[in-house]
């Protein structure tokens, strides 16, 4: 048995069985809804998180990251996006504002990771309503992680929440207002930002809810802005005029994104580039 | 517990059917008797087909988008088509929550090329198949959405498939007629990753909308 593996030609064999073996076990899907992934292929909100932190932007330095959402079934603008976004000089990550996938599945999921992992900066992503049909929950816990999470970099945190409502038939449990405060509520950083997918002057935002989220950014001194997507197309306002402004990403398949720079306690500049 | 439960069910449901309806022959009256002499063993014997509603084999398979494991039991014509009904099943621990589908192939092989005095082999079998999941998180309840706020079924999901047999003959049955255990693979894909892949010929290949789905087939 030992001889046959040291023979060079079944040596030179081996790794393409077993790469064969690993892409076999890859293409036996048990489901749309299966969930099954490669190590390098889960936990991504932790991966893009683990390399961002060995950038580390001192305090005080100003902030540029790169703006979209609802990458949704857009493989062929997502390569054009991940071009254009790495001649963008001096960004420190991208946000993506739901809807990774548009039939909930993880093999979807993966592929948008495909082209974003191309990405030479980090990118993180919050949950959308595609990515909640069927068992995409499960599928996005699986691949990415969390639906509501927050992290700190340099001196502002960014809070990511699940607002999409209707996936959960208003049942109250979307947005997590007990989450919301408790992150809002947080004194120990300069600024707030907050990303969502459904706009909470959505109609798939829980009517019941979007009264007390709504209230909850408005009472929030640190926080600069809200980013949304859902909507598939760019726009930024006061939506509710109480001084919090609320920036809705362009779709991949629209070709254009945001550049957002942040600096002192709120002041942002904000640059659209199409691709 | 209840998994071991179902994987049992899902083993047994085939071997059950195949034991009851091998006992069919030695229970029919073999006296009613056709005048001429009994077809060799090993042949198909003409004169005694099976009735329609009677499967012809029992079917269990991996993969394909189908179940972990999925278990049935299909019918024949001319050895050249099959339709295989499959009931699947998927623990919750890998797709989330655990998922039973009901699942119908049809699949034409139209070529068999025998290789050895046992061994034969389809080169070809092409076909489809329709499959319904049950047991999914968010499925769709009334009034959740407006009419066509998703354009697709979560739960429904038709597909081709394209794939080979290799059959080995077993002793045929008591009654004549001749019996294979094949093994078979099939490459399949579904209606929404077709779809994926149509609108993003660049972004993305055929490789990445595959599945394979690995089964054996007992000829009854």
């Amino acid at each position: 048995m030992r001889s046959f593996f040291r023979t060079p030609s079944v040596r030179a064999l081996l790794p393409v069985a077993a790469s064969l073996l690993l892409s076999s076990c890859d293409l036996l899907e048990f489901s749309p809804n299966d969930h099954r992934a490669p190590e390098s292929e889960r936990d991504l909100t932790a991966k893009n998180l683990a390399m961002l932190a060995q950038r580390p932007l001192p305090a005080g330095d100003t902030l540029r990251f790169v703006f979209t959402g609802d990458s949704q079934r857009f493989y062929d603008d997502a390569e054009d996006l991940v071009k254009s976004v790495n001649q963008q000089p001096g960004i420190q990550f991208m946000l993506v504002a739901g809807d990774i996938s548009d039939f909930g599945f993880a093999r979807e999921m993966r592929w948008i990771n495909d082209d974003l992992r191309k990405l030479k900066v980090p990118y993180l992503t919050v949950v959308g309503n595609h990515d909640l049909v069927g068992n995409g929950r499960k599928a996005y816990e699986a691949i990415f992680g969390p639906r509501n999470y927050s992290f700190v970099y340099g001196d502002t945190k960014f809070i990511f929440v699940d607002t999409n409502g209707r996936e959960y038939n208003f049942d109250g449990t979307a947005p997590d207002m007990t989450f919301v405060k408790r992150e809002l509520a947080d004194n120990s950083v300069r600024r707030h930002v907050i990303i969502s997918h459904v706009p909470p002057q959505d109609e798939d935002f829980d009517p019941a809810l979007s009264n007390s989220y709504v209230t909850a950014l408005r009472e929030d001194p640190r926080l600069v802005f809200e980013l949304n997507g859902h909507r598939h197309a760019f726009s930024i306002g006061e939506v509710f005029g109480d001084g919090v402004t609320y920036i809705n990403s362009s779709s991949f398949e629209s070709r254009q994104y945001v550049v957002l720079t942040v600096w002192g306690d709120k002041q942002f500049r904000l640059k659209q580039v199409k691709f | 517990m209840q998994f071991r439960l179902i994987l049992a069910a899902l083993v047994a449901a085939p071997l059950a059917v195949s034991a009851s309806i091998s006992s069919v022959p030695g229970a029919l009256p073999d006296s009613v008797g056709v005048p001429t002499a009994p077809a060799p063993a090993g042949r198909v014997s003409p004169s005694n087909p099976l009735p329609w509603y009677r499967p012809n084999h029992v079917v269990l398979q991996t993969g394909g988008g189908l179940g972990m494991i999925a278990g049935g039991a299909g019918f024949s014509l001319k050895d050249r088509l099959d339709l295989d009904i499959l009931i699947g099943y998927v623990p919750e621990k890998y797709a989330g929550s655990a998922l039973s589908l009901a699942s119908a192939k049809l699949i034409y092989s139209p070529w068999s090329l025998p290789l050895h005095d046992k061994l034969t082999l389809k080169p070809l079998s092409v076909g489809g198949y329709f499959s319904y999941t049950h047991g999914t998180i968010n499925d769709e309840e009334p009034d959740q959405y407006q009419p066509g706020y998703y354009w697709f079924s979560t739960d429904t999901r038709v597909g081709p498939l394209l794939g080979s047999r290799l059959s080995y003959a077993l002793p045929a049955t008591a009654s004549g007629r001749s019996r294979n255990l094949s093994a078979y693979y099939e490459f399949s894909t579904n209606d929404l990753y077709i779809v994926s892949y149509v609108q993003n010929r660049r972004g993305l290949s055929p490789a990445d909308i595959l599945t394979l789905s690995l089964g054996l087939k007992l000829d009854i």
